[in-house]
């Protein structure tokens, strides 16, 4: 009984040419998708490769390791190109110093704007969008309709229970929209490595959990549609219902959320916590200054005497300064930060509670924390960063001495040798390491198991009231 | 001689709906197979609301629908493995054909013995052509539906056969071509509950008429004791009557 209703449900589906053009719809956007992702990570693989090399070629000639200007950059990582996440809107390059505040800048959507209009069609916004649409476009009438039909009265004259009737029309609806979407979604699979996608292990099966979010996520829309399809007598009655339903889905709780939070938690702005860094620098630095002054008046360099051991003391004097200015303002600023942060993180907190109502959200979340590309890559590639200072600082003060901060250098005169140029080779290397499969995973399983509930709800819903429905 | 046992039983079937609207009121009849039972009245007479619980789309409010013994609202599945059913407005699938409706509705009966041949011989046996067995249902009318609609019921091979309104919208020749076939099912030993507005074809092959008004079942007469009557100046009498009674 069961597999006949789901047959039915299946030859009905696929037999229109609703399913023929939302099917050719879905297919051209799903390799659309791939290609153009797997094109714009060849791009910014090559962009990344090309500032790399930039970065050290500006370097070759020099002579002092103390003048050179180094940058390092965030590395494309092959599923970003599939759920692109918040990837384009975080700064790609930094500015890298062997002490203070690291920033990063240069983000895709600042380089091109044009992007940040229309965003970038990835699968997370086939998923989230076409596809919320085509399963309430296919299930809005499974109950309702086959009452308008008529066909709800002749099933139901048969020995047909109730339960079985509901599970087939959701197992039918899904595999009529959910199987057929595997073959884009393969073929698209198959063109990653074709187009030169370093695809590891660990992305593939990242890759597969996102679409298998993308089929929960498919799931809740089709099973709320049926749901609502059994609460109203007409069709175009659950048509209208659950379209604003998808529109407060998918375009205002999510943004509301955000509305809300930043009413709700106020964070200082990047701005504020500078302005304040800034004022503080200007303090320590006129503190420092008749620092300076006393030292320079108490510790006149002699005029017979060693010039250069003067130097040395003055340079040593100096340097405690600068380690003694830039510790406090590394405690001034770390607080400033944290305190920003603690708020920040309250904000995030408040928004993706309230965001997670929406199983639009749920599902972006889940697929961007998957991806590597939530809201975590920003701060994870500012942790990599600021590891990879220290070992950057380590350089520098072992080939200068100096940890940067106050340099301070005498040159003799024009008889003295140049010194030999530096080997910018040397540099320890900046690697961001994506965090493990396992991290990356569990950190989604919240969501993955919202979207199970979801679905769950739903379906006890859709299943309760067509228990009580009025097959008439 | 041991009396037969009715198929179709309404054993002081009522239903109140939610509203108070009192839909039937203590109806009783039986319909045993190889018969025919027309109930003739108006809208909102209570003949679908009949038909209605025998299927257990509603539950009755007091007494029992009962079909072959079995009380529609106590083990619905059971019953309804005994029974076939034809609506006023046939709408099948529109995007099958009438084989694959046929198959379909006939699978969901139970049946899932039947050869494409078989489908066939019961569309050819309702008048339904063979050019449009392969034709989707898109294209039918609401007579060459009805027909789908009858050969589903024929395939089901229930004892039991409802009929809501089934001539409505037939043109003159599909109607006695459907009495035809209600003559030859009945030959079958089915038990046939058909609920009509057409007083000429209830007489015509009805073996009892019972006349419905306002959810009482005003009058019921066997073939025999129809003999000699106009049933249509019987109809408006009892109408009447019943009417002023109340008034």
């Amino acid at each position: 009984m069961f597999r006949l209703l789901v047959e039915k449900e299946l030859r009905e589906i696929i037999g229109t040419t609703k399913f023929a053009v939302t099917f050719g719809v879905c297919s051209v956007l799903i390799l659309l998708a791939f290609y153009v992702g797997a094109r714009n990570f060849q791009v910014s693989q090559a962009e990344y490769e090309a500032a790399r090399a930039e970065n050290i070629k500006q370097m070759e000639g020099l002579t002092d390791w103390g003048r050179i200007d180094h940058r390092i950059f965030l590395p494309p990582q092959p599923l970003t190109t599939l759920v692109s996440g918040i990837s384009n809107d975080i700064g790609r390059t930094t500015e890298m110093q062997t002490q203070g505040e690291l920033r990063s800048e240069n983000s895709r959507f600042n380089e091109d704007p044009i992007f940040a209009v229309f965003r970038f069609l990835d699968l997370e916004f086939i998923f989230s969008i076409v596809m919320s649409l085509f399963a309430i476009l296919f299930a809005y009438d499974a109950i309702n309709g086959e009452k308008e039909r008529g066909t709800l009265r002749l099933s139901f004259a048969n020995p047909v229970p109730r339960a079985t009737y509901i599970l087939s029309k959701l197992v039918g609806a899904f595999l009529a929209l959910g199987v057929p979407l595997l073959i884009p979604i393969l073929i698209g699979c198959v063109m990653l490595p074709l187009m030169g996608i370093p695809m590891t292990g660990s992305a593939w099966g990242r890759l597969a959990m996102v679409v298998l979010a993308g089929y929960l996520y498919l799931g809740v829309f089709l099973t709320l549609s049926v749901f609502v399809s059994a609460l109203t007598e007409k069709s175009s009655n659950s048509f209208l219902l659950l379209l604003v339903i998808w529109i407060f889905a998918v375009l205002i709780i999510p943004r509301t959320a955000v509305l809300i939070s930043g009413r709700a938690v106020d964070v200082p702005s990047i701005d504020k916590v500078n302005y304040d860094k800034n004022r503080y620098m200007a303090q320590l630095w006129l503190e420092d200054r008749e620092k300076m002054q006393n030292y320079s008046r108490e510790n006149p360099p002699s005029q017979d005497g060693d010039m250069q051991a003067w130097m040395d003391d003055f340079r040593a004097f100096m340097s405690e300064l600068s380690d003694v200015r830039n510790e406090k303002m590394s405690d001034f600023g770390g607080r400033l930060n944290e305190e920003r942060r603690n708020r920040e993180l309250v904000q995030q907190r408040l928004a993706l509670g309230i965001a997670r109502l929406s199983p639009t959200s749920v599902f972006s979340l889940a697929s961007t924390d998957l991806s590597g590309t939530s809201l975590d890559l920003k701060e994870r590639y500012i942790e990599a960063a600021n590891r990879y200072q220290e070992t950057y600082a380590q350089f520098i003060r072992e080939k200068t001495g100096s940890a940067g901060g106050f340099m301070f250098t005498m040159r003799g005169g024009q008889d003295e040798e140049e010194p030999p140029p530096i080997d910018p080779y040397e540099l320890p290397v900046f690697e961001y390491e994506e965090p493990s499969s396992t991290t990356l995973i569990n950190d989604s399983l919240f969501d993955l198991g919202l979207l199970v509930l979801f679905n769950i709800v739903f379906f006890a819903g859709a299943f309760v009231a067509f228990l009580r429905y009025d097959v008439r | 001689m041991e009396t037969p046992r009715p198929m179709l039983e309404a054993d002081g079937l009522t239903k109140r709906y939610e509203d108070g609207n009192l839909a039937l009121d203590h109806v009783s009849f039986d319909v045993y197979p190889g018969q025919v039972y027309a109930m003739l009245g108006g809208n909102g007479a209570g003949k679908t609301t009949a038909i209605n619980l025998f299927l257990n789309f509603i539950e009755p409010t007091d007494g029992e629908a009962r079909v072959d013994g079995i009380a529609t609202h106590k083990e619905p599945l059971k019953a309804k493995e005994k029974l076939a059913y034809v609506s006023e407005n046939v709408m099948l699938y529109p995007n099958f054909t009438a084989l694959q409706n046929l198959d379909f509705f006939a699978r969901l009966g139970g049946n899932t013995k039947y050869s494409k041949d078989d489908y066939r011989q019961v569309l050819l046996r309702v008048g339904l052509e063979e050019e449009a067995h392969n034709r989707r249902l898109k294209g039918y009318s609401k007579g060459m539906r009805q027909k789908c609609g009858i050969a589903i019921s024929i395939l089901k091979n229930a004892p039991a056969i409802l009929l809501d309104e089934p001539t409505s919208g037939l043109d003159p020749k599909a109607a006695v071509e459907f009495i035809r076939l209600l003559e030859s099912l009945r030959e079958e030993g089915k038990a046939i509950l058909m609920s009509t507005h057409d007083i000429f074809r209830a007489k015509e092959v009805a073996d009892v008429v019972g006349i419905m008004n306002e959810g009482n079942l005003v009058m019921q007469r066997s073939r025999e004791e129809l003999v000699g009557e106009d049933l249509e100046k019987l109809y408006v009498e009892y109408m009447t009557g019943y009417m002023d009674e109340v008034a």
